[in-house]
């Protein structure tokens, strides 16, 4: 029996002001000009609460680029879901800040991308450090949940003691050190990225310390880095299982890298009530349950609890989206992550110019 | 890890909040759900704020008449400070 979506993603613009070198929103990026009106989202968050969805992520892009962003949570809101506001912050002055506070947010999530100014600003490719710093502050005048959220790679993981010192100080309710994940325009700048087994290792190490050391005040939450682990990450909670992501244009998708699988028609909620499209939209079917899976996911034990691992991955890694994720270690095209690992240089030089800043929208 | 003290008024931490249908009620926070039925959700719903622990105890053996005082307690306690830990709850 199908269970109902916990979650929606509301992916409401691809426009953003910054332009970080991990970003995994998809290379093409939706026109700013196709965007779905307010009344269109407004109409998907009441259908959402009606199907038993829980949470909505309002994010994108830099979800702060929309002028009625205030409307949208305020709907969202009155639809009975618990808002979170996934943004790097910039476009939110004290005054905007309490203006969305007061439409009741529930939850602000806020970016950083490393603890030093110019590391940061680097990594962004946008001056946009300080002012995340004079958000916090204007944050915690407010009672509203904060999360801190910094993602790590190999070019910062070497001082993550440090940046999770920084973070403390922003006086979070919660710290999020997410792995940098290969979609998108991080795929582009894999190379960049990756770090080493050892900084990964030690990541694990001093994320455990810190979550004991701050138990009870600040909660640690960590997205691993399944290209070292040995079984793939649970993607999703499995597809078209727990989420729904709708993008700028109004697709629904089962998760933020989807388009890039061919075959698929994702249906447009414009068209289409979400009800009809958690049951019926075919991009929705296509890899739920286990009939689609192959040997060894078929009759593996694990199937259940990782669910055959990320259709994206393995479409991009292996060009075959029905094939076990090659992040597993009984993967046959495993290989391929193998090498990605010795590719890493041993010494973590930074890029001298040779990486991609994430695009604007056309 | 923090206990609740007979003075302590438990409440929902920040960003928490209740959700989900009468029948199936779950507390709200960033990036998650807990379902909560039974005690359990009980001992939330007296968490407002307002009531100290002690009052809270008081009230869970009036209404559990039939369970061991001293077991309501110690569940009560051990169930707040897990939820203390993942920042549900303060205290």
């Amino acid at each position: 029996m199908l269970s109902n979506p916990l979650a929606l993603i509301a992916e409401i613009t691809h426009r953003c002001p910054l332009h970080c070198v991990y970003c995994s929103n998809p290379i093409e990026l939706a026109s700013a000009n196709a965007e779905l009106p307010t009344n269109d989202w407004l109409r998907v968050f009441s259908e959402a609460a009606t199907l038993g969805v829980l949470h909505v992520h309002l994010t994108g892009g830099e979800p702060l680029a929309r002028t009625d962003l205030h409307d949208l949570i305020a709907g969202a809101h009155h639809a009975g879901l618990y808002t979170n506001l996934i943004t790097s912050g910039i476009g939110l002055s004290r005054e905007r800040l309490k203006e969305l506070v007061d439409t009741d947010l529930d939850h602000i999530q806020l970016s950083f991308q490393d603890s030093g100014e110019a590391q940061a600003n680097w990594i962004a490719g946008t001056k946009s450090h300080a002012h995340k710093v004079e958000l916090a502050g204007w944050i915690k005048e407010h009672r509203i949940a904060f999360t801190a959220n910094l993602v790590v790679h190999r070019q910062n993981l070497d001082h993550l003691e440090e940046m999770i010192s920084f973070l403390e100080k922003l006086r979070p309710d919660r710290i999020e050190i997410a792995h940098t994940q290969y979609y998108g325009w991080a795929l582009k700048n894999r190379a960049a990225l990756m770090p080493t087994r050892a900084q990964v290792d030690n990541a694990v190490k001093i994320v455990a310390s810190a979550a004991e050391r701050l138990k009870g005040k600040i909660r640690i939450d960590s997205v691993v880095a399944d290209y070292y682990a040995r079984y793939p990450k649970p993607c999703m909670g499995g597809w078209g299982r727990q989420l729904m992501l709708i993008d700028p244009a109004g697709r629904a998708l089962p998760c933020h890298a989807a388009a890039v699988i061919p075959g698929l028609t994702f249906d447009n909620v414009r068209e289409r009530s979400l009800e009809w499209i958690w049951r019926e939209s075919g991009a929705f079917q296509k890899f739920r349950g286990e009939s689609w899976m192959p040997e060894p996911c078929r009759s593996c034990d694990r199937r259940t609890e990782d669910f055959g691992g990320c259709r994206c991955q393995a479409l991009l890694l292996t060009a075959d989206a029905s094939a076990t994720d090659p992040a597993c270690s009984l993967a046959p095209s495993h290989p391929v992550i193998e090498l990605a690992r010795l590719e890493v240089p041993i010494d973590t030089v930074p890029p001298q110019g040779d990486w991609i800043y994430r695009a604007n929208p056309k | 890890m923090a206990s609740p003290q007979d003075s302590s008024k438990p409440k929902l931490a920040t960003g928490c909040r209740w959700g989900g249908a009468e029948s199936a009620r779950v507390v709200l926070f960033p990036e998650g759900a807990i379902r909560v039925q039974g005690t359990g959700r009980r001992i939330l719903e007296l968490c407002d704020g307002e009531r100290t622990f002690s009052e809270l105890i008081v009230q869970l053996q009036q209404e559990y008449s039939e369970a061991d005082a001293i077991v309501i307690r110690a569940d009560a306690c051990r169930f707040l400070e897990q939820l203390h830990t993942k920042r549900i709850v303060d205290f």
